[in-house]
């Protein structure tokens, strides 16, 4: 897969998370860390049919969204059942840094950082 | 930055920064407004205060309680008629307010006594009620009235109730935000924990950030009750006080609207360790997929599958005669908050309109981030608008409808552009299945409405036909449809009655029986 399709495959995960998805948009950034990394890395390894830590309320709720995530991507993206273990993660992964760029790190919204709830 | 500049704004150079039209290729790294901050002088703004965002929106909901304002009687009559959070005792706390009535007198010599004198007397003429919350105003915090221990001495003295106080005067805070903020801390800090609940099903859940607004509440509740779900308590519509006291002991919070209510469920999270989901109680596919995640957090998702696929073969149909005939309308979604992105993407995918527009009133970088990440390209999105502004919106994009509050409402009427209210709906409920098609019914009647046709013409100047029969709504919304669809027996328009909401109130959930029977 080269950087091109690896690209475009990355926005159509994004555009997807984005339009139909609330979790990403916790309101601090500390909670939009703990989000992504929870939420997509489960994404990842139910995609990848890999065991997935479902045991503590904490990663059960991760996990709730990250298995209708995973069911989203499979029926809208056929080209997803095409691709092996190693370039799913590969996908994941610039998808988790886009998704970190978008909601934290490039993200103009000034209420991020604000320490108390 | 795509900031969009709106001429009649030109003399508040500030207002720049709070509009951006989105464009091919932005993300939010390069397109958001700012957001909550104090209003701009010279701008006429559509915010409420602080202490409305307490009261009104967040505290009111509450239905065994008598609210009090400590402040002049203004404060709690305006606007306290125009909410629509009702509940199922009657109405309680939409038929009765509550003021001390404050005057110069109190503000000169103090309003304590005047203070404890009301709540004696109010709980003496509601003898079933005896839960109280007293609400701070500018008038009562300016002077430094000490609300808590007046509380403290009616509770010692009256061991039989209980009395909470927010202190959330309409200067605290930009806009009703502040208030909403306020009251969700209050709450956590002084009665969650104060009392501990029966539990009386394996599966047990706080709904946060909902108001029950024509019903939505017990629409979704009705839902979590077919699954077997306890619905611990409501934060804040239809809810019960000492239900709320209760919350420490949910398994999940289940949060709809983030804006008003993630405050209380983010202190639940760290003080409690219960998990956040947040969820959209609006259209189908938002909705089925929120009920199928509470499903799998529990491990029930086949009752969640069973209700999803009930509730959408019976309502499906009907919510596709009127995409059928909404297809390409321009919508401008001007809301006071979270309904700018809980509508925003399934409108477009669920009912065909354009969102043209989006605004908050009082929401947050964070509400517009989610909102403008939901619209396609090119809407305009306005952070605190002004009327001007509104108007020179309208003018420049030319919607079919806008959904919005009754007042700035009211302006677009004037300029022959129908609205929908927003915050307290014209015919809803609107969340649940049968109540998304409400909502679309309610946007084709907007839109559809003959008297946009006839209201357009002049009597003084322009001729008026009179070789022409009146025009339907169905007549106007059916021209261009194909055969197909204008006589499909697969679509039907809206079934359901005047009143979805008071059935419910009657039905027995054999879920809820059975774990009933086995505590």
């Amino acid at each position: 897969m080269g950087e091109d399709l690896l690209k475009a495959r990355v926005a159509q995960l994004e555009n997807y998370i984005m339009k139909k998805c609330l979790w990403q948009f916790h309101s601090r950034a500390w909670d939009r860390e703990k989000q992504n990394e929870g939420i997509l890395t489960k994404t990842m390894q139910i995609l990848c049919g890999e065991p997935v830590e479902k045991e503590s309320p904490a990663d059960r709720c991760y996990w709730v969204d990250a298995v209708c995530l995973a069911d989203a991507y499979k029926s809208k993206f056929d080209w997803i059942s095409s691709l092996n273990t190693n370039e799913i993660k590969r996908v994941m992964q610039g998808l988790k840094e886009r998704i970190d760029f978008v909601t934290i790190s490039g993200s103009l919204n000034e209420e991020l950082t604000v320490q108390q709830y | 930055m795509p900031y969009h500049k709106f001429k009649c704004s030109e003399c508040i150079p500030e207002r720049e920064k709070h509009a951006v039209m989105k464009g091919p290729g932005e993300d939010l790294s390069c397109a958001l407004p700012l957001g909550y901050l104090n209003t701009i002088p010279g701008t006429i703004s559509e915010r409420g205060c602080a202490y409305c965002g307490a009261k009104h929106v967040i505290g009111t909901p509450m239905k065994d309680v008598i609210h009090i304002s400590h402040g002049p009687v203004g404060c709690t009559y305006d606007t306290w008629q125009t909410k629509r959070y009702i509940s199922d005792n009657d109405n309680f706390q939409i038929k009765n307010t509550f003021a001390t009535d404050m005057k110069e007198k109190h503000i000169i010599f103090g309003a304590e006594k005047l203070l404890k004198q009301n709540i004696v007397e109010a709980f003496k003429a509601f003898p079933n009620i005896k839960r109280m919350t007293i609400y701070q105003t500018c008038a009562s915090a300016l002077i430094g009235d000490d609300i808590n221990a007046v509380a403290q001495e009616v509770m010692d003295e009256m061991p039989e109730v209980d009395i909470f106080v927010c202190n959330s005067p309409g200067f605290a805070g930009p806009s009703q935000s502040g208030g909403h903020h306020k009251i969700n801390i209050a709450w956590i800090n002084q009665k969650v924990g104060t009392v501990e609940p029966k539990i009386t099903s394996d599966y047990v859940i706080n709904y946060v950030g909902e108001y029950n607004i024509q019903g939505d509440q017990e629409v979704m509740q009705d839902y979590f009750k077919r699954m077997g779900i306890q619905v611990l308590s409501t934060f804040t519509g239809n809810g019960s006080y000492d239900d709320l006291r209760g919350m420490h002991r949910a398994h999940l919070n289940v949060l709809e609207c983030a804006r008003s209510a993630e405050y209380i469920c983010n202190e639940l999270r760290v003080r409690y360790g219960i998990p956040r989901l947040d969820i959209d109680g609006f259209g189908f596919e938002p909705l089925s997929a929120s009920l199928r995640k509470i499903g799998l957090f529990f491990g029930i998702e086949d009752r969640a599958q069973a209700i999803i696929d009930e509730e959408t073969a019976r309502w499906k149909p009907e919510l596709d005669w009127y995409k059928e005939r909404l297809k390409g309308k321009k919508v401008c979604l001007w809301p006071g908050g979270s309904k700018l992105w809980h509508w925003a993407n399934v409108i477009h995918e669920e009912m065909g309109v354009e969102v043209v527009s989006v605004y908050t009133k009082f929401g947050h970088q964070g509400d517009m981030e989610k909102g403008i990440a939901r619209c396609e390209e090119g809407a305009l999105a306005i952070d605190d608008p002004n009327e001007l502004e509104g108007l020179e919106a309208m003018e420049k994009l030319k919607p079919d409808v806008i959904f919005t509050g009754k007042r700035p409402g009211e302006v677009a009427k004037k300029v022959r552009v129908p609205y929908l209210n927003a915050h307290a709906y014209h015919n809803g409920p609107y969340k649940g299945y049968e109540g998304w098609v409400r909502f679309a019914r309610d946007i084709y009647n907007a839109i559809y409405s003959p008297i946009h046709q006839l209201s357009a013409l002049d009597i003084s100047k322009d001729e008026i036909p009179t070789d022409k029969g009146f025009a339907t709504a169905k007549m106007i919304s059916d021209v261009n449809l194909s055969d197909e669809v204008r006589n499909s027996t697969d679509l039907r328009e809206y079934t359901g009655g005047y009143d979805s909401v008071s059935k419910l109130r009657e039905k027995t959930y054999p879920y809820m029986e059975k774990q009933l029977a086995d505590v």
